[in-house]
């Protein structure tokens, strides 16, 4: 049987890899403008006309890379939290990172635009937005560790972490009634996020931040295996909670932080992803769930880049609305299906 | 562009526009070859009694009108108008929601008149300035935001403001049940420069000044007229000019139809998206825009950009096009005051002719041997 669930694990592993592969290449074959899928490739090994060169490896290679990256960070980030919660509803959101990016952002926006006057460019935009961001997730994620460290409920944490989300949420409410038109365009432009905007030197950052957290993420798999039995189970088999819990909580942060401070706040992606991976992969293994969701995560947020392009004739759909808009009903309708069969997520 | 059918509806409506009114009593100035007819006022005269009709004085709607009757202060009310938006003229205190109410006054020297701003900061007028420093004009606010108390206290003949969408006639709902007469302007929604221009007749019969407001429409428009027909006669290419800048990722493109698209083809520039016909600008992606704009020869209004370090910080992609290379960029933020207010989106509203001379002046320097723009800066 185990020889078997192998097997099966390894083709699903196969499947999800070629899949993500033919996307990535998709991604860059399918852009807004219209370019022959010959002359991109000729780009690609810089043999291509000068313009489409410009078009392929400037536009839709680091945007196509930035989609691999975000929808990795932000489902493995979901998983951690998921597990660590033993909460299904569980994802980024919990730990504050979104509303606290989107509290350093909008306080950037309110504060200093008077003096720059805040439109479509200036100099507050590039690193400043970021730096805002990467201010504002911190801030939060640095007040739900020292919370974590000190309350030993992990629902306690939990509640917590979604009081502070909603405080924040308040606070931004306040600073967009304040503000005015431009300030309200260029804050809801970055709620709705955005992969095509990196330049390389952002798209190596994200690739560096996201990857330590991977990495954190992966060390973490015995204890987080050990955290589905509970946490007093865990403690028996000599989990030390206290420092799981801290790694856990760097590592999503690190994640989750660092795509929402280059791409804006991904709805949706860090609480579904989790859930489609486990159905695919029909484990509860982290060892399986973590590449598995770095997979899946990455293939999901590829093809919601894909249909957000495909208006044509220049348009695009702002990235988050398609992760929700086609990511739910396909959640729904695995979780519908599958309840029918009588199993549980 | 697939253009969705509400879209193509809206445009159509748009278009359509200047036809209809110009049945009506349509406030004509004369260009030559054209005539141009601001789009949503008109002005009956009866007696004494004038009476505007603002027709849509928003974006999206087809069917608003809002009648105001312009009565003289001594005039007895006449029952009919009872229960009618009366403005007794000519006003002596007014709260403009718009810096370009008071560039309407100021050209028609009644900056006088104006007891509140709203938005102070944005304001460049160095005379209002000063009043605004020392405290004389208050700011009352924004939209939703409005200090109503304190607008009452300034106790206005009349507030103008301008809307953005209905939401925006809902705010002022309150204030005008608190007694504040209410004037919905919708200069900024005209599209062609001597139309918004030609509001001033609206703010001459407001202050009692219409010769004057007359006299400027008629030097105005004069000298665009000339001017455009002479470009026309003049001009042997026309370069390509590329309009605005990207939010992220996105770039709002304004219509062919749009003010800033019509400036370029009268001062002799051939704007890129000449084929967009929308009511409104539209989103599209950086990648499609940055395609088309490799043609472009000439770049104008880079968003609030004052150097090209802004630009290459804001995208480093925007830095390859051919434009930018060239150095042809130019910014309509020459006369900015420190707190944000820029002349050009209030003065401008009133002297198209020079905005028109600046523009042409980027486009075809040859033509205007020694001139230096007013409102335009090359970005450095």
């Amino acid at each position: 049987m185990a020889g078997r669930a192998n097997i099966s694990v390894a083709l699903t592993f196969l499947i999800l890899g070629l899949l993500l592969a033919l996307l990535f290449v998709l991604d860059i074959l399918i852009g807004s403008t219209r370019l022959e899928a010959s002359d991109v490739f000729r780009s690609l090994f810089g043999q291509g006309t000068a313009h489409g060169e410009i078009i392929v490896m400037q536009f839709r290679l680091p945007k196509a890379v930035t989609a691999v990256i975000a929808g990795a960070a932000m489902s493995v980030s979901g998983l951690l939290m998921q597990t660590l919660f033993r909460n299904p509803l569980a994802g980024p959101d919990v730990l504050g990172v979104s509303s606290g990016a989107g509290l350093g952002v909008a306080l950037m926006i309110l504060t200093l635009s008077p003096v720059f006057e805040f439109s479509s460019l200036n100099p507050l935009h590039g690193w400043s937005l970021i730096i805002a961001a990467c201010a504002g997730a911190g801030a939060v994620m640095v007040i739900i560790m020292a919370v974590s460290a000190r309350v030993r409920d992990i629902m306690t944490v939990l509640i917590i972490g979604i009081l502070l989300a909603s405080a924040i949420s308040s606070v931004v409410s306040l600073l967009q009634y304040f503000s005015n038109e431009s300030m309200l365009k260029t804050y809801v432009i970055w709620t709705m996020g955005n992969l095509g905007n990196l330049s390389p030197v952002q798209v190596r950052v994200l690739l560096a931040a996201s990857s330590t957290g991977l990495i954190m993420a992966f060390m973490q798999v015995k204890p987080l295996n050990a955290l589905l039995m509970g946490e007093t189970f865990s403690r028996s088999v000599g989990v030390n909670m206290k420092r799981t819990r801290i790694a856990l909580f760097a590592s999503a942060s690190i994640l989750a932080g660092s795509v929402t401070a280059f791409c804006g706040p991904l709805a949706f992606i860090g609480i579904a992803v989790p859930h489609i991976t486990r159905l695919l992969f029909s484990t509860s293994d982290h060892k399986v769930l973590v590449p598995g969701v770095i997979l899946t995560g990455a293939t999901v947020v590829l093809l919601s880049d894909i249909v957000s392009a495909l208006p044509g004739g220049g348009h695009i759909i702002p990235v988050n609305t398609v992760t929700s808009l086609i990511g739910i009903p396909v959640v729904l309708w695995i979780i519908a299906g599958k309840n029918m069969m009588g199993r549980k997520i | 562009m697939r253009a969705s059918g509400l879209t193509v509806f809206i445009a159509f409506f748009i278009l359509s526009c200047g036809n209809r009114n110009t049945v009506g009593v349509g406030q004509k100035v004369d260009t030559g070859e054209s005539s141009v007819t601001a789009c949503r006022f008109t002005i009956e005269t009866t007696g004494d009694i004038n009476t505007v009709r603002i027709l849509n004085p928003w974006q999206d709607t087809e069917s608003t009108e809002l009648v105001y009757y312009l009565l003289p202060r001594k005039m007895m009310l006449p029952d009919s108008l009872r229960e009618r938006t009366v403005i007794r003229v000519p006003v002596e205190r007014v709260v403009c929601m718009s810096t370009t109410h008071l560039a309407m006054l100021g050209a028609l020297d009644a900056t006088g008149t104006v007891v509140g701003i709203s938005g102070t900061d944005l304001v460049y007028d160095p005379e209002i300035r000063s009043l605004i420093d020392s405290g004389v004009i208050p700011d009352v606010g924004y939209e939703n935001n409005l200090d109503k108390e304190l607008i009452v206290s300034l106790n206005p003949d009349l507030l103008i403001a301008y809307g953005v969408s209905p939401a925006s006639a809902e705010y002022l709902r309150k204030l005008s049940e608190m007694g504040v007469t209410v004037m919905f302007d919708a200069d900024y929604l005209e599209e062609h420069p001597l139309a918004r221009c030609e509001w001033l007749k609206v703010f001459g019969l407001l202050t009692g000044k219409m010769e004057i407001a007359d006299s400027i429409i008629g030097a105005v428009s004069r000298s665009y007229t000339e001017l455009a027909d002479s470009l026309k006669r003049m001009v042997t290419g026309r370069p390509r000019v590329l309009l605005g800048a990207p939010w992220e990722d996105v770039w709002y493109v304004p219509p062919s139809n749009s003010f800033a698209a019509r400036l370029i083809e009268d001062a002799g520039g051939s704007y890129l998206f000449a084929d967009l016909v929308t009511p409104n600008a539209v989103p599209f992606s950086m990648e499609s825009v940055f395609s088309r704009a490799t043609e472009a020869g000439v770049w104008l209004n880079p968003g609030s950009a004052i150097s090209l370090g802004d630009i290459r910080q804001a995208d480093y992609r925007l830095a390859q096009l051919p434009v930018f290379e060239s150095g042809r960029v130019w910014n309509n933020n020459a006369r900015v005051q420190r707190s944000g207010g820029n002349d050009y989106w209030e003065s401008g509203v009133v002297h198209p002719d020079i905005i028109l001379r600046d523009m042409a002046s980027l486009l075809h320097p040859e033509l205007f041997p020694g001139y230096s723009p007013v409102y335009y800066r090359i970005l450095q």
